[in-house]
């Protein structure tokens, strides 16, 4: 192409306003939130250098550790999560009667909003709720519990939303995967007398290893940064803050900014983890198809 | 495709309908809750449907006193505005990005790019300082000016689509005396439909169910619907069954929505995933 004053003026101004927007919104917060880290800083007085204690703090007491240990419970059920998206990818990826259908029912819970998604599950485990009403209609009445007050069960049970609310996602990518595969590999597998099993096995499964893998580490990333349904449901009571509520809760109700910085910035590097690996990932992989 | 055996066909009917069930079985209570009178709701088991289908009491109740219709409106606003801009933004940054070279190219895409590892939630200690200072607060234009900005995952989409477009059309129209611009708004943003709309669908989806971000900055009278629901909900005073109906009206623009795009949600948001 050729380069013209023009040229030059009108690559200027269309990126002007975006990378303006960017510098301001992304990367002077999180550069601000590495050095108040180590400060004091209220919100109002200037802030004064105390070193690594907000870090050492956060990983010494046992009230901030919980908020960690919360997280695992959403990583745990990941794993139910993903084996339950695969299947449907699976069975969904073929021409079938009634596909339509359940194609639109399987995505709804994904299109629904954090309140949404509490509410119906504030009904489904209350005490006279859904799950207990089911329990008891099986003649399992004994399992019935409180189970968003027993502190045992509270977080297992409100992590477990995740299932429901994001398997549709999952299942997505995983569809998406499998309607890449070149039908050419379905064809030669036929004409080798493939049974359906055998085809899962050596054709869809390694074909979506690598989407697989990436779906793990999103599940980690959004396990790290879990903020509404505890939130909303619980308000965070009973032991079930999370990383991204407490910074909340530091930052704007305690006044605490060089703490919740600190915080926000272990959250960060889970999440740089996370994605740096998944994007290391997705470069091998484009190197491979290169 | 291999041919599906007997016992895989009746397998994946078994499957698909249990899959249907867990997601039913939940939202189930929540459709008879709130067509419920509030004696039945305290009396009856939330298994059991309403007596009447045609109680519409608890529906008018959510919106006479819930601030949702206005809620709403707010929410249309802040889509209507952030999305358009984002658009316009996310094809200008792409376009030059993919028809040009330039010195700090690789910078500027590197630093689109390397957003993805900064997550919002991470930043609003000190962004909620920066819209302090503002002045902007309890007002609509906060939440707008956050979700204007260009994403990576809305480049990807964009640079995707640019591929399919021929070179060779904006170089015969530069010949043709045709100014840049002119090639950006007459031959790249009409070629970029389909693009846009995915990245519509998907953004669009995202903001209308977001509520970190409107619980964060409108607090007050100003509301994004979310928020309102949550206001609602959070008020004790407020009976169960009016929060169910209020629920299931807020279920229901989305619903709308997704009937009428079913096709391009489906494929719009696997096709983004793959890219």
């Amino acid at each position: 192409m050729i380069h013209t004053k023009g040229t030059k003026l009108l690559i200027v101004s269309f990126l002007v306003i975006p990378v303006l927007h960017l510098l301001v919104f992304s990367y002077i917060p999180i550069i601000s939130n590495i050095a108040l880290s180590f400060t004091n800083y209220n919100g109002v007085n200037p802030p004064q250098w105390v070193g690594l204690k907000n870090y050492q703090r956060l990983f010494t007491d046992p009230q901030y550790l919980q908020l960690f240990k919360n997280c695992l419970w959403y990583m745990v059920v990941a794993i139910p999560q993903l084996i339950f998206a695969f299947i449907l990818a699976v069975f969904v990826n073929g021409k079938f009667r009634g596909i339509n259908f359940f194609k639109g029912v399987l995505i709804v819970p994904y299109l629904l909003n954090g309140v949404i998604i509490s509410t119906i599950f504030i009904i489904f485990f209350n005490n006279s709720g859904t799950l207990n009403s089911i329990l008891k209609a099986l003649g399992l009445g004994s399992l019935a519990q409180q189970w968003l007050h027993n502190l045992r069960l509270v977080n297992p049970a409100i992590a477990s939303i995740s299932i429901w609310r994001y398997y549709g996602l999952n299942f997505l990518m995983f569809f998406g995967g499998l309607q890449a595969i070149s039908s050419e590999l379905y064809e030669a597998a036929a004409i080798d007398g493939c049974t359906k099993w055998q085809e899962i096995r050596y054709i869809s499964i390694p074909s979506i290893l690598n989407i697989l893998f990436i779906n793990v580490l999103l599940s980690i990333s959004g396990s790290i940064q879990v903020f509404e349904i505890p939130y909303i449901m619980l308000n965070g009571a009973n032991g079930t803050a999370t990383p991204v509520i407490q910074i909340q809760q530091s930052a704007f109700a305690e006044n605490r900014v060089g703490f919740a910085s600190a915080l926000s910035i272990v959250v960060f590097i889970i999440v740089v983890l996370a994605v740096g690996l998944q994007r290391l990932l997705d470069k091998k992989e484009s190197i491979i198809d290169g | 495709m291999v041919n599906e055996s007997r016992s895989y066909k009746v397998l994946r009917y078994v499957f698909l309908i249990g899959a249907v069930i867990f997601v039913i079985v939940p939202i189930l209570p929540l459709i008879f809750m709130a067509f419920k009178t509030g004696s039945e709701y305290s009396s009856t088991s939330v298994l059991v449907p309403p007596q009447n289908w045609f109680n519409f009491y608890n529906f008018k109740y959510a919106i006479r006193v819930g601030n949702l219709g206005k809620a709403l409106i707010n929410t249309g606003i802040i889509l209507a505005v952030s999305l358009s801009v984002q658009l316009l933004f996310t094809t200008m940054v792409s376009y030059v990005l993919h028809r040009f070279e330039f010195t700090g190219k690789r910078v500027v895409f590197t630093l689109f790019l390397l957003t993805m590892f900064i997550p919002v939630v991470t930043t609003q200690t000190i962004v909620f300082q920066i819209i302090y200072k503002l002045g902007l607060v309890n007002k609509m234009l906060s939440v707008i000016l956050l979700y204007s900005g260009v994403n990576i995952v809305g480049i990807f989409i964009m640079l995707n689509q640019l591929n399919a477009i021929p070179k060779e059309l904006d170089e015969s129209a530069l010949i043709d005396g045709a100014s840049y611009f002119r090639i950006y708004a007459s031959i790249i943003l009409p070629n970029m439909k389909p693009a846009c709309i995915t990245l519509l669908i998907i953004n669009g989806i995202g903001y209308y169910n977001d509520f970190y971000i409107p619980n964060l900055y409108l607090r007050k009278e100003v509301q994004t619907f979310t928020v309102a629901l949550h206001k609602f909900f959070g008020n004790t005073a407020t009976p169960f069954e009016i929060v169910a109906a209020a629920i299931l009206l807020g279920i229901v623009p989305i619903m709308i929505v997704f009937i009428f795009l079913q096709k391009h949600i489906f494929y719009g948001l696997a096709g983004a995933v793959k890219s």
